[in-house]
């Protein structure tokens, strides 16, 4: 009897990946593709046994759900998570020994599948577990140390992506500093004019009715596109006027179309939070004595404030993935690493771009989800 | 809404005037030969006691090229060819030749932009076709001569490349029109994106039965993965010699510039370039110690 159905779907997929599909590729230089190794070629003991919480995850699906059967899971998802991690660096530091120092260890679809499992599995047991803001910050603290201790205990250094992240040590941490930088510089003049303009937009539908289609329409422009757009005017700008500091390369066009396309999301749900508002309520405020002022700063911002925050949220994540294309108009970032790598057809340097901001993404996502539950509301 | 409009350009002002004042900016492409020439730059610059700050891989040609002539950076690596796109002039034969190519660019430059080119490396990273090292021997190829002739004779060629090289008038049409050969369709398979790494790798591993790959001259990965490259004893290909290019303005400020780079990019030959990019695009390892080693052994480097 399936008593998860989640767990179950998971759980055959990653049966069918450990079985079909490559665990690591070991390839004898950079350029060449790899010779498929699959997982049961790994699984030499000690170092095999990593994958044991696996066990749990297979036998779940079928327990009565309950809180005690959830955080089992959740802690034999992310042991397996980590494991799968410890051995697959250990598997590489072994071929290594015997390979010249050319050779590249990289991770196979199937380790993809595997370690994608674990951790759907672990967000699923996390759901079940319904906590509180503060113990899910543990829980998910507890986790993001478990699976980064494999990789700050130098057990992956053998990997292809660690020797590429070992090639660019020094500038790596720039990278990253940078895409953060690009992102907050666009948020500033998003939240200067979206959050007025949202405001704006939902007292007077005129506004509304020009401003949505517009911020629709930038929003279905391809992003490489608005950059090119953008090199034009922006250079002949810097041409007119030298002292400004403007150019057409670099920052500014980066900072002015990642604004473009953050202000529909941050429009729209500043006037979808406030018209959330129930009139009675402003009515009420109203009868009280209180200013059109008072009523704007403490009846609607805090009643807004939970919708307004989701919008952010979405701005956000959605800005630390459009500045990795900003590379293409020198603008750095972890986008110049991802397209190095694709330039020279290593991709294990375009994932050493590619998980950290995905990493960065998913921590932003976390973050001001935790912000809104922490409000008690739920998000429209 | 003024005051909004004037927080704004606040903001982005003094995040524009934020760069180191003096420092001489060294910027490159985003391939590996071009992070290869920019840091062996950057650090000549350094033991030169020039200040530098590093902006290596900045983006594609047409970036760091704007970045160039806007004053975004001060000086980048650059191949004498390209001046033909720079300056429109692509149909003029004199890209074909070294020398006065690079006479031409550099005068064009100087006049227009205020821009020097450097002396270039005896390097030409132009397109060329190779052909893997067991058809090559066999068939006794070793020109372009040789592969038309081997081609027309019915030889089963199938070459991978880019969509760029195959339809670009100065790539593929200008190599059959030179030495009279044509590739059937069936005979070409053309690779998205299409960057001589991926083409390399497909007749390496002989991806649906492709023997022959676009290359440039100066890839790293054509002996490494036993390809041999058919010389273009004709001229076919317009000539793409790599030259420290910079601002005229920085050049004036630090004239050791040219006396420390000079020298350098005069002892990078095709072989060198090759066996300097095969350690990093093949064996991986890292540009900036390849650059120091190598410049370091050449003693330009204590």
């Amino acid at each position: 009897m399936i008593r998860n159905r989640v767990l179950f779907a998971l759980a055959v997929a990653a049966v069918a990946a450990a079985a079909a599909l490559p665990f690591l590729g070991f390839a004898p230089n950079r350029l060449l593709s790899g010779r498929p190794i699959p997982l049961s070629a790994a699984l030499d003991p000690p170092w095999g046994l990593a994958v044991l919480p696996g066990v749990w995850l297979l036998a779940a699906p079928f327990l009565r759900p309950g809180r005690g059967v959830a955080l089992a899971t959740v802690g034999a998802a992310v042991l397996l998570a980590s494991g799968l991690l410890v051995l697959a660096g250990h598997h590489a530091a072994q071929l290594a020994s015997s390979a010249s120092p050319a050779a590249r260890t990289s991770f196979g679809s199937g380790f993809w599948v595997l370690e994608a499992a674990a951790l759907l599995a672990a967000l699923d047991g996390i759901r079940r577990l319904e906590l509180a803001p503060a113990p899910r910050i543990a829980v998910g603290a507890g986790a993001a140390l478990l699976l980064a201790a494999p990789l700050l205990a130098g057990q992956l250094d053998q990997l292809s992506i660690l020797k590429e992240y070992a090639n660019r040590r020094d500038v790596f941490a720039d990278a990253v500093v940078r895409h953060g930088v690009i992102v907050a510089a666009a948020l500033v003049p998003t939240l200067v004019v979206g959050v007025p303009l949202g405001v704006l937009a939902q007292r007077r539908r005129a506004v509304g009715r020009v401003v949505f289609p517009v911020l629709n329409i930038v929003q279905t422009i391809p992003s490489i596109a608005l950059f090119g757009l953008l090199l034009a005017p922006l250079s002949a700008l810097a041409g007119a006027w030298p002292g400004l500091g403007i150019s057409g390369v670099g920052l500014w066009p980066a900072v002015i179309a990642l604004t473009l396309y953050s202000l529909l999301p941050i429009v729209r749900n500043v006037a979808a939070g406030l018209d959330g508002v129930p009139a009675p309520v402003r009515q009420a405020a109203r009868g009280m004595g209180m200013t059109p002022a008072q009523v704007f700063l403490r009846v609607d911002v805090p009643l807004a404030l939970p919708v307004f925050l989701s919008g952010l949220r979405i701005t956000l994540v959605q800005a630390v993935g459009l500045a990795a294309v900003a590379a293409l108009i020198g603008a750095g970032g972890l986008g110049a690493i991802m397209f190095q790598g694709l330039f020279a057809n290593a991709l294990d340097l375009v994932l050493l771009g590619a998980v950290p901001v995905i990493l960065l993404a998913v921590a932003v996502d976390g973050a001001l989800r935790l912000a809104v539950a922490l409000l008690g509301r739920s998000p429209a | 809404m003024r005051t909004v409009i004037a927080f704004m350009l606040g903001l982005l002002l003094a995040g524009g005037g934020a760069q180191a004042a003096d420092a001489v900016r060294v910027g490159s492409k985003l391939d590996s030969e071009s992070g290869l020439l920019g840091t062996m730059i950057l650090q000549m610059l350094e033991a030169n006691g020039i200040p530098t700050e590093n902006r290596i891989q900045l983006g594609p040609t047409k970036i760091v090229r704007s970045a160039l002539l806007a004053g975004e950076i001060d000086i980048y690596p650059e191949y004498t060819g390209n001046g033909a796109f720079f300056f429109n002039i692509d149909s003029d034969p004199v890209w074909k030749n070294a020398g006065a190519g690079y006479e031409k660019v550099r005068q064009l430059d100087r006049e227009k932009n205020n821009v020097v080119w450097l002396k270039p490396a005896p390097a030409n990273n132009t397109w060329a076709i190779a052909v893997r090292k067991d058809v090559a021997s066999p068939n006794g190829l070793a020109s372009m001569e040789d592969f038309a002739k081997w081609v027309s004779g019915g030889g089963k060629a199938k070459i991978a490349a880019s969509a760029e090289f195959v339809e670009s008038p100065a790539a593929l049409p200008s190599f059959q029109g030179t030495y009279g050969f044509t590739l059937k369709p069936e005979q070409i398979l053309v690779l998205a994106g299409g960057d001589t790494a991926a083409t390399i790798r497909a007749a390496a591993e002989g991806t649906s039965g492709v023997n022959t790959a676009m290359v440039y001259g100066t890839d790293g990965a054509i002996s490494a993965l036993d390809l041999v490259v058919m010389a273009d004893t004709k001229g076919a290909q317009m000539v793409y010699e790599p030259a420290p290019t910079v601002r005229a303005a920085v050049l004036d400020k630090h004239p050791k510039i040219k006396d420390a780079l000079e020298p350098v990019f005069a002892s990078l030959d095709a072989g060198t370039l090759r066996t300097l990019n095969a350690r990093i695009s093949v064996e991986g390892q890292d540009v900036k110690q390849v650059a120091t080693a190598y410049l370091k052994s050449k003693g330009f480097l204590k």
